[in-house]
């Protein structure tokens, strides 16, 4: 299971880099080579990238409308309200304990005129018949008539709270200077205890406003309102303070946050001190938060009765919301390095940026003599070597790039990212090593039949000797160009035309048959590594083929502009990238010298300079082995005069159904799991047996290869 | 396009114009629905939205100091609860928002209400839909047919949700609909009369090709909701049934009280996005893989996760991980419930049968098959009453003994009359007198091994070679080659172009099969965006319900009353 999970969690890796790519070089759509991958990489039904976001859909308001309709409503209302206060007005306005209620009566007939007695026989509430028994009452406020049952009162405090309130309303309005709020409030909490206690306890009927329902009900509703508005609740004004901590809260931390990560990596951007003092005040801020939301929870928990169970609920969520607030906001809130840690930190950033230049110097170097010996022996150009590196070998080139993000994310210090590259970076370097081994072993059985080939091969070239020079001379700018290619893609599509229209004078003719095999194995490889730029060289390629076809040559190889590095072959020393003769074509070509300061890893593994020429590197055998087994390169091709090129391309589609092999392979054994866990046993043979078959398919190719 | 994100742009609208200050979110039922589709609570609770409640619900406390958010249907039951409401106001001030259009004389009724002036907005918000995915909507609609025709009231719903849909969207679509259905023609031209009463609303900025709403019948292809499924989603849904996002666990032996009932949502579920359209055996790896990260992140255990009740161990012996791994415990649980499902019903065997009778047109194997199983005591009662429904509905022909028999077969495993009844139901509901087209084309046999797992290209995994009717109509549509007599125009005006923004929408429900099917074809064809709908998204079960619920009506009622085309309701 072990092999399986490594292998399943390649493109997990590869997907993480390729995030973190496109994050740092904020390429954005145009990696459209993802189109290939498997649908689990986006989230959600749809591609994010093919639909614009959805705008607000459309509307209609009807508030006009709704206010037109309401303005008629609320006049009407609004009148009949003014209308009973000022009545009430005039009704309180005298002393009403001292006086005859006779006097009491002309008063207040005056203020609005009394309904007749004979007009109203029987009461409009409720129906009843009036009678000796069952006196007439009339309203003090519209006059109008009911039974004693019918009949409600208004205490005097009340009506002295309606009118003080229009009456502070209207100096309001009048004065808008004058501060509202303390004489509000003063009057307010003497009129509420006055209503509350002496109207309930110790009224005298004298001191009641007899009054019917309906002017009852809007007074009461006019007073509902005033003590609304008046009344703050205790919620209320503890969730303003709760508020207010959150959004300074909102304010700071992003900048605290930002601090913190800089100090914490050692950094020197920021005052520690400072930085402290504002964490200290965020940390306040989280307290106070706390606590009011606390308070807000307990509140009137005690009160008897209880509150409403809404109230409860209210209260529970506001509590709620803000743990999460506090719990999202002071997750991100890391600690601050004591001043001795700081030092520390300082220190242990030196050493790391240190230790991070060491080891790219020793990928360098690892590489480069790679390189090196593959010249040595020469059966495979250093050209060729720095293309398959680039481009060729996806995890190669993963490799490279994580490196190159690393160096990107150092002068950008963003650690955190460092260290998830570094792991990724680990992993695939482990992921690589064992490919190679692999490789090298195969590779290893099949040298001892190349090697006499290749003495063949040297001999013949030795007759093209001539023509080659010039055409050397060619490719080494050829191969330089390529460089640019990686530089600017758009720039790739007429480098490669080019290429291929200088390889076309020269009967260049790769045989057709396998061309088409490379352009096959090329795109079958595409699916793995979809950006490799293989596939543009390939598409001139398979154009130029007719032409090509019409001169059938049997000497494939005399055009391999990678071939003039063969130990045979007198003109090795000028290709571009043989450290011996690096500083001549370095002043013959700016090109690389650009490409050499401005590119990646991948580059600078190439660099001759970089490289120690001590080739104690005990993988160096291996690699040497490896590299004519990269069947993408598509400049490799014409070097395969060799009976063995077919192979190449067969081994290319092996290798790949190999790792669809492994796939499937892992696939069927985490069903295999799944199905003996659920004891279905029928199955698990079934499967087991696909297994089995599998593998052993997968040892055939091996074999065979 | 993106439907859900729809919705919440609305929602959103709604509280920001609410201002600063508590809130409470005032619904009923279906706009309850509508909101947690595309919300959760504590998304919802950082906008200050403390408080959700029912419109009709009784237990309503005055708190003046809270602001209301109304979301309503615009029904008259809604209508009459919100007048009683702003007669003695709870809130302080109501924002109102009805899902649909409503009328000046119901605006003016609610202004007459309003004698305390609490009401700050009044609007149309057109989200009267359930959004279930970016690119796939339904109504929640069950039986919206009676016999071949509409019901009344079902198709003024109908009508109201796709409307809102492609107002919305902003879309004022040309219409083509399947010639074969009468309800398709009927729903087409009731949008058309709401796009021509309401051309304001619909007057929006033209694109270059208009959008398209394309109307098809569910009974054009009976045979997709029938089948077994096996992408996480679509089997989730036929196995354990799910209700706006929901999935009841209720019933699996010895679940824990938290997971009885969880919520499936790709819009705050990575996993579940990630995986919602991967096939079972997928899954099964993904999820290890997940619990194996878990895993490293504690470097000390060491034990070694090899089965998915290893996996339920481990989540809950590490309570520190328990937080993080919310979402892992939920996917194990109901990974590790549908594979108890799968084999308990063997349901790999049933599937294989069903996708032969669906793919393959070996006549005499596929009979002997579905004999097999039919007879065998494995399989689950409702399992043989659809093989017997797919082979019906596969070889229909005049008095087909071979079915006869097969029906005796059921009845002697002891099936249910009913239930034997809903195998002629289905037939009558989606036989080959109604359809238009053939209902399977045969594949080659050769190209499908049997492997689960899709891994090369080109090899399809015996499980899933169906593929729904949907695709090849929608495949068509994109290429512009989708016949005009079969899905005709409604109206003068056809589409030159081929189309690019297209809702289709199918009467009598869609399923998830057919949501993977729209998410590939949207992913695949590019510069052309898709939404699917349904009257609902059925599984098996709810599929025969609605066949049968709709055969019943039919028969007990012989003429139904929406035999003429009724008036639409505003």
């Amino acid at each position: 299971m072990d092999n399986g999970l490594k292998y399943s969690s390649t493109p997990d890796l590869v997907q993480k880099a390729k995030k973190a790519k496109d994050k740092f070089l904020k390429r954005d759509g145009e990696d459209n080579s993802d189109s290939g991958r498997p649908e689990s990489f986006y989230p959600g039904g749809i591609d994010p990238l093919m639909w614009e976001p959805q705008e607000l859909g459309a509307r209609r308001s009807h508030l006009d409308y709704f206010k037109k309709h309401r303005a008629a409503r609320i006049d009407h209302y609004v009148i009949e309200v003014n209308k009973l206060i000022i009545r009430l007005e005039k009704l309180t306005a005298f002393d009403r304990v001292n006086m005859e209620s006779a006097k009491i009566r002309d008063i207040e007939q005056s203020v609005v005129p009394w309904v007749n007695d004979q007009d109203v026989p029987f009461c409009p509430d409720c129906g009843t018949k009036f009678s000796i028994r069952n006196r007439r009452h009339h309203c003090r406020l519209c006059g109008s008539i009911m039974c004693k049952k019918c009949m409600q009162f208004l205490t005097l405090a009340l009506a002295n709270k309606l009118t003080s309130a229009s009456r502070e309303a209207v100096a309001l309005s009048h004065s808008p200077s004058q501060s509202p709020g303390s004489s509000r409030s003063s009057r307010r909490g003497s009129i509420n205890s006055v209503s509350s206690i002496s109207s309930i306890l110790e009224e005298k009927v004298d001191e009641r406003i007899r009054c019917c329902r309906h002017c009852s009900v809007t007074l009461l509703r006019r007073e509902q309102q005033i003590d609304e508005k008046e009344n703050v609740p205790e919620i209320v004004k503890l969730y303003e303070k709760l508020r207010q901590c959150m959004e300074k809260v909102d304010q700071k931390a992003p900048d605290y946050i930002k601090k913190a990560e800089s100090l914490n990596a050692g950094e020197t951007t920021y005052n520690l001190e400072h930085t402290t003092d504002t964490r200290l005040e965020l940390q306040r801020l989280y307290e106070l938060i706390d606590i009011f939301s606390k308070k807000i929870l307990s509140l009137g928990l005690k009160d008897d009765p209880k509150p409403h169970p809404k109230t409860v609920q209210l209260q529970r969520m506001i509590r709620y919301a803000s743990t999460l607030f506090v719990q999202e906001k002071l997750l991100g809130l890391m600690f601050l390095p004591t001043k001795e840690q700081y030092e520390e930190l300082k220190k242990q950033r030196k050493q790391e940026l240190e230790k991070k230049l060491q080891l790219e110097r020793q990928v360098r170097y690892y590489l480069s003599t790679s390189i090196k010996s593959q010249h040595a022996s020469g059966w495979l150009t250093a050209t060729n070597v720095t293309w398959d590196m680039e481009n060729s070998d996806p995890l190669l080139q993963q490799i490279e790039n994580i490196k190159h993000f690393i160096q990107q994310a150092q002068q950008a210090s963003r650690f955190d990212e460092i260290c998830t590259l570094e792991e990724n970076l680990r992993q695939l370097q482990t992921e690589y090593d064992d490919q190679q081994t692999q490789k090298a072993i195969e590779l290893s059985r099949k040298q001892a039949e190349e090697e006499g080939l290749q003495r063949e091969q040297i001999d013949r070239l030795l007759l093209q000797g001539q023509q080659q020079k010039k055409l050397s001379q060619h490719l080494r700018t050829r191969s330089l160009d390529f460089r640019e290619v990686h530089a600017s893609p758009q720039t790739s599509t007429t480098t490669t035309t080019q290429r291929f229209d200088r390889v076309k004078e020269p009967d260049l003719n790769t045989a057709q048959n396998k061309q088409r095999l490379l352009s096959k194995t090329q795109s079958m490889r595409t699916f793995h590594q979809p950006t490799n730029p293989t596939n543009l060289a390939s598409l001139p390629t398979y154009r130029e083929m007719p032409e090509a076809n019409r001169e059938p040559q049997r000497r494939v190889g005399s055009l391999n502009p990678f071939e003039d590095d063969k130990p045979g072959n007198p003109f090795v020393d000028e290709d571009a990238l043989n450290p011996f003769c690096d500083e001549s074509s370095r002043g013959s070509s700016p090109a690389k010298e650009f490409n050499d300061k401005g590119f990646s890893n991948g580059m600078n593994a190439t660099n001759p300079f970089e490289g120690k020429e001590a080739p104690s590197n005990p993988f160096e055998d291996e690699n040497l082995f490896l590299k004519p087994d990269e069947p993408q390169n598509p400049f490799e091709e014409p070097d395969s005069t060799n009976p063995f090129d077919t192979d190449d391309d067969l081994k290319a589609e092996e290798e790949i159904e190999e790792e669809l092999l492994r796939q499937q392979i892992n696939n069927i054994r985490a069903y295999i799991f799944d199905a003996k866990q659920n004891g279905r046993m029928d199955e698990v043979e079934l499967l087991t047996e696909n297994l089995r078959e599998l593998q052993i398919v997968l040892a055939e190719q091996k074999c065979k290869s | 396009m993106n439907v859900v994100q729809a919705v919440k742009e609305y929602i959103s609208k709604m509280i920001e114009e609410s201002g600063p200050g508590m809130k409470v979110l005032l619904m009923d039922k279906e706009t309850t629905s509508i909101v947690s589709m595309v919300y959760t609570q504590s998304e919802i609770l950082q906008k200050e939205v403390y408080l959700f409640e029912r419109i009709d619900s009784t237990n309503r406390e005055s708190m003046k100091h809270l602001k209301a958010i109304c979301f309503l249907r615009p029904t008259k039951e809604n209508v009459e609860l919100l007048i009683q409401e702003l007669r003695c106001p709870k809130y302080s001030h109501f924002f109102i928002y009805f899902s649909n259009v409503i009328s000046k004389s119901e605006v003016k009724a609610l202004a007459e209400a309003d004698e305390q002036e609490v009401v700050s907005e009044v609007q149309e918000f057109y989200g009267d839909f359930i959004a279930v995915s970016p690119h796939v909507f339904s109504l929640n609609l069950i039986g919206c047919a009676q016999g071949r025709c509409w019901d009344v009231m079902q198709l003024a719903r109908t009508t109201q949700g796709l409307t809102s849909v492609l107002l919305s969207l902003k879309k004022c679509p040309m219409i083509r609909y399947q010639h074969s259905s009468d309800m398709a023609k009927q729903l087409a031209e009731s949008v058309k009369q709401i796009i021509t009463k309401e051309y304001e609303l619909f007057d929006f900025r033209r694109t270059e090709v208009p959008p398209l709403l394309l109307i098809v019948d569910r009974s054009d292809d009976a045979v997709t909701p029938l089948l077994n499924q096996w992408t996480y989603q679509a089997m989730v849904h036929e196995l354990l049934g799910i209700n706006n996002n929901r999935i009841d666990l209720s019933r699996v032996p010895g679940i824990s009280r938290d997971l009885k009932e969880v919520v499936l949502s790709a819009e705050n579920d990575e996993f579940y996005a990630n995986n919602m359209y991967l096939n079972f055996g997928e899954i099964g790896s993904n999820i290890k893989n997940l619990m194996e990260d878990f895993q490293k992140k504690k470097p000390k255990s060491q034990q070694k996760l090899e089965s998915i009740s290893d996996m339920k161990a481990f989540v809950e012996t590490y309570p520190q991980f328990k937080k993080m791994s919310g979402t892992v415990s939920k996917h194990v649980t109901v990974v590790g419930e549908l594979s108890r499902l799968v084999s308990e019903r063997g349901l790999m065997e049933v599937s294989e049968v069903e996708q032969e009778l669906a793919c393959q047109s070996d006549h005499s194997s596929a009979l002997q098959n579905v004999r097999r199983l039919v007879v065998s005591g494995r399989v689950a009662d409702l399992d043989a009453v659809r093989l017997v429904a797919l082979y019906a509905l596969r070889y229909q022909r005049p008095n087909n003994s071979n079915l006869d028999g097969l029906l005796e077969d059921l009845s002697r495993r002891g099936v249910a009359n009913r239930e034997r009844k809903m195998v002629s139901a289905l037939v009558e509901y989606g036989g080959k007198r109604e359809r238009r087209s053939d209902l399977v084309t045969p594949k080659d046999a050769v190209a499908i091994t049997k492997q689960f797992f899709k891994g090369l290209k080109g090899i399809e995994n015996v499980y899933t070679q169906h593929q729904p009717l949907l695709q090849d109509t929608l495949d068509q549509l994109i290429k512009g080659k989708l016949r005009d007599n079969l899905y005709p125009y409604l109206g003068p005006s056809t589409l030159r172009d081929r189309p690019q923004d297209i809702v289709v929408f199918m009467i009598g429900g869609a399923t998830y099969e057919e949501a993977q099917t729209v998410y590939n074809l949207n992913r695949t064809s590019p510069g052309v965006r898709i939404v699917l709908g349904g009257t609902t998204i059925h599984n098996s079960r709810s599929f025969l319900e609605e066949v049968g619920a709709g055969s019943l009506h039919g028969r007990v009622g012989e003429r139904p009353p929406s035999m003429g085309r009724p008036a639409t309701r505003r």
